[in-house]
C-alpha cells in the first residue's frame, strides 16, 4: 500500500459515480462509503510507518527535485487519517441527508474535496499544491451552489471571486519563486530560497499570505466564509469546518515554516490570528442564523489555531494540530445536529429553534454536547486542546494572547448557550412528526464518543501529536527525506 | 523584458476589471485576463532569445541554448484551470441572471459582505 491511494482512489470513484449513476441510484450512495472506508482502513495501516519514518513518494520516475513527489511524514499521516475519519463520518450522515436530487452530482463533487484536501497535505511540489487547491475550490463552490436557490448562487459566486482571485496570487508567487530558485520542490525551494533577496522573499511571502490565508479563512480575506457555510447544506459545512479549512492551514503553515521561518513572520501570524479570532467571535455574537453563527465561531476557532502555531515552539504546535482534531470532530457534530434542527423548525433563524429540546431530544442533546465541547469544558475534549494552546502561550512569556483567548472563550460561551438556552427553557411551539434518520444519529453518536473518549484519555490523541510537530518544526529532516 | 511589461500590464488591467466594474461578466473577464497575464509571465520566465525546443534533435545543442519546458507545462495546467473556474463562474452567473433578472453587481447584494 502507499500514499497514493489517498489521491487516485478517490479521483477514480469521482468520475465513476455518474456511470454508477446510469446503473442504480443506491450504488451513487454506497461507492463513497466504501471508499472512504478503505481510505480509513489504508490511513491507519499506514499512520505508524509515517509517523515513524516519512515515506516519500516518487510519482513517474523522476527523482526529486525534478519530479513530483508525495511526502508522508508525521503530519500528514495524522491529517490524511483525520480527513478519512471524518470524510466517512460526514457520507455516514449525507446518506439519509442529502435526498435532493441531483445525488451523484453532490457525491461526485465530495469525492473530489476529499481527492483535493488529501492532495494537499500529502504532496511535495508546490505547484501540485496549487492544482490540488484549485480542485479543492472548484468542487467547493459548485458545492455551496448545490442547493439552486438565490443565495447559494450569490454565496458561490462570492467564494468563487474571491477563491479565484486569491488562486492567481497562489499562481504568481509560484511564478517568482521559480524565476528565482528555478525548482518547483518543496525540499529544494526550502534549500535554495535562503539566497534569494529579501525583498522578493518578502513579497512572494505576501503573496503566498493572499493566497492560502483565503481558504484558511484568515482575516480579513473570510469574507467568503459565513455565506458559503450557511448556504450549502449542512454536511457540506461539515467538509469545510472539519477538512478543506484543516488542509489550507496546513499548507499555509508548511510553506512558512519551510521558507520564511523567522520571528517577524509568526509575530504577525500571530497578530492575525489574534484579530481573527476576536472579529470572528464578535461577530457569531449577533448572527441571528444559527448555520452563521457556526460559521463565524469556525473562524474564530481557526484563529485560535492560528495564534497557537504562531507561537512556534514545540509545545504550541502540538497544541495547534490538537484543537484542529477536535475542532473538526466538534464542528462536524454541531453542523450535523445544526442541520437537523434547522430541518425540522423549517427555519435557519436561531429564534425558530424555541422549545425543539422537548420535541426532538437526542437532535438537540447532541448540539448542546457539541456547543459545551467546543467551549471548552471539560470533560470534552475541547477542554484539553484549548488548555495546552493557554499553557504552550503563557510558557513563551505572552500574557496579552492568553487574556485575548479567554475573553474570546467567554463570548463563545455567550452565544452558544444562548442557542442551548432556546432549545431547553423556552415553550414548545409546534411539534414536527419527521424524525432524525438513523445514519444522521450513529454519524452523530460516533462523534460524541469519540470527543468524550478523547476527553477522558487526551494521551491517546497526544501521543502521535508531539511526532507531527517534530515534522512540522523540523525542516532539516524535511529537506533531507524529500531530496534523499 | 516587453515580455515582463505586458504581462504586468495585463494583470493590472484585470484587477482593475475585477475590482471596479460592475457587471458580472466584465468582472470574469477580468478574470481570465489577470490568468493570462500571469500565464504569460511564466512563458516570459522560461523563455531562451533565439532558443531551441528542449530535445536533443542536433548534435552539438547545448542546454543553455533550450527554452525552459517547466513553465510551459504549468501554464498549459493553468490554462485548464483556469477554463474550469471560468466555466463554473459562468454557470452561477446564469443562475444569479434567473433569480435576479440582472446581471449589476449592486443589485443583487442580498447577504452581507
Amino acid at each position: 500500500m502507499s500514499p497514493v491511494h489517498f489521491i487516485a482512489i478517490p479521483l477514480f470513484a469521482a468520475f465513476l459515480i455518474p456511470l454508477a449513476g446510469k446503473v442504480s441510484k443506491e450504488l451513487v450512495k454506497i461507492i463513497p462509503g466504501l471508499v472512504l472506508l478503505y481510505l480509513s482502513f489504508v490511513s491507519v495501516t499506514l499512520f505508524p510507518i509515517g509517523t515513524h519514518h516519512p515515506v516519500v513518494e516518487i510519482i513517474a520516475g523522476f527523482k526529486p527535485p525534478f519530479g513530483i513527489t508525495l511526502y508522508y511524514g508525521a503530519i500528514a499521516a495524522f491529517l490524511t487519517t483525520l480527513i478519512t475519519l471524518i470524510g466517512f463520518v460526514i457520507w455516514l450522515y449525507s446518506y439519509k441527508f442529502i435526498i435532493r436530487e441531483p445525488i451523484e452530482k453532490y457525491y461526485m463533487l465530495f469525492m473530489m474535496l476529499i481527492t483535493g484536501s488529501t492532495g494537499i497535505v500529502l504532496t511535495g511540489d508546490i505547484f501540485n499544491l496549487f492544482v490540488f487547491f484549485e480542485i479543492t475550490s472548484i468542487a467547493a463552490y459548485s458545492l455551496t451552489a448545490f442547493l439552486r436557490d438565490r443565495d447559494g448562487a450569490e454565496a458561490a459566486f462570492k467564494y468563487l471571486l474571491i477563491g479565484s482571485f486569491a488562486s492567481t496570487f497562489f499562481l504568481l508567487a509560484i511564478a517568482i519563486i521559480y524565476a528565482n530558485v528555478h525548482t518547483l520542490n518543496l525540499a529544494d525551494i526550502a534549500v535554495k530560497i535562503q539566497d534569494v533577496p529579501v525583498t522578493t522573499r518578502l513579497f512572494v511571502l505576501i503573496l503566498f499570505l493572499i493566497g492560502l490565508g483565503i481558504e484558511s479563512e484568515m482575516f480579513p480575506l473570510n469574507g467568503w466564509a459565513p455565506d458559503a457555510y450557511s448556504q450549502a447544506p449542512s454536511p457540506v459545512g461539515a467538509v469545510f469546518g472539519g477538512i478543506v479549512v484543516k488542509a489550507a492551514v496546513y499548507s499555509l503553515m508548511r510553506i512558512i515554516f519551510l521558507m520564511f521561518n523567522s520571528h517577524d513572520v509568526l509575530h504577525f501570524l500571530l497578530v492575525m490570528g489574534i484579530i481573527t479570532m476576536l472579529i470572528a467571535e464578535m461577530s457569531a455574537m449577533k448572527q441571528q442564523q444559527i448555520k452563521r453563527m457556526l460559521a463565524f465561531s469556525s473562524i474564530g476557532q481557526m484563529g485560535l489555531v492560528i495564534i497557537a502555531f504562531g507561537i512556534g515552539t514545540e509545545p504550541s504546535v502540538r497544541a495547534a494540530m490538537f484543537q484542529m482534531f477536535n475542532h473538526a470532530l466538534i464542528k462536524s457534530l454541531l453542523f450535523f445536529s445544526a442541520g437537523y434542527l434547522v430541518f425540522h423548525s423549517g427555519s435557519k433563524k436561531i429564534s425558530a429553534l424555541d422549545g425543539l429540546g422537548h420535541d426532538k431530544p437526542i437532535t438537540s442533546f447532541f448540539f448542546a454536547f457539541g456547543a459545551l465541547a467546543i467551549i471548552g469544558l471539560p470533560p470534552f475534549s475541547g477542554f484539553w486542546s484549548k488548555l495546552y494552546i493557554l499553557l504552550s502561550i503563557a510558557d513563551a512569556g505572552l500574557m496579552v494572547p492568553v487574556v485575548l483567548i479567554l475573553i474570546s472563550s467567554i463570548i463563545e460561551a455567550v452565544y452558544y448557550l444562548r442557542v442551548v438556552s432556546r432549545l431547553y427553557f423556552y415553550k414548545e411551539e409546534a411539534t414536527d412528526v419527521r424524525r432524525t434518520p438513523v445514519s444522521g444519529l450513529i454519524a452523530m453518536g460516533i462523534l460524541t464518543v469519540v470527543i468524550l473518549l478523547v476527553g477522558f484519555y487526551p494521551n491517546l490523541i497526544l501521543n502521535w501529536m508531539t511526532p507531527a510537530a517534530a515534522d512540522l518544526l523540523n525542516k532539516a529532516s524535511y529537506i533531507k527525506f524529500g531530496l534523499f | 523584458m516587453i515580455y515582463y511589461a505586458t504581462s504586468i500590464l495585463l494583470i493590472l488591467i484585470g484587477m482593475y476589471a475585477v475590482l471596479v466594474k460592475k457587471n458580472l461578466i466584465k468582472i470574469v473577464i477580468g478574470l481570465s485576463i489577470v490568468d493570462n497575464g500571469i500565464h504569460l509571465l511564466l512563458i516570459a520566465i522560461g523563455y531562451v532569445k533565439d532558443g531551441t525546443a528542449p530535445i536533443f534533435s542536433k548534435p552539438g545543442l547545448q542546454a543553455s541554448q533550450m527554452v525552459d519546458p517547466v513553465p510551459q507545462a504549468l501554464v498549459l495546467t493553468a490554462i485548464v484551470i483556469g477554463l474550469a473556474v471560468t466555466a463554473v463562474a459562468l454557470s452561477l452567473i446564469i443562475r444569479l441572471y434567473d433569480h435576479h433578472k440582472t446581471l449589476n453587481i449592486n443589485k443583487i447584494r442580498k447577504l452581507k459582505w
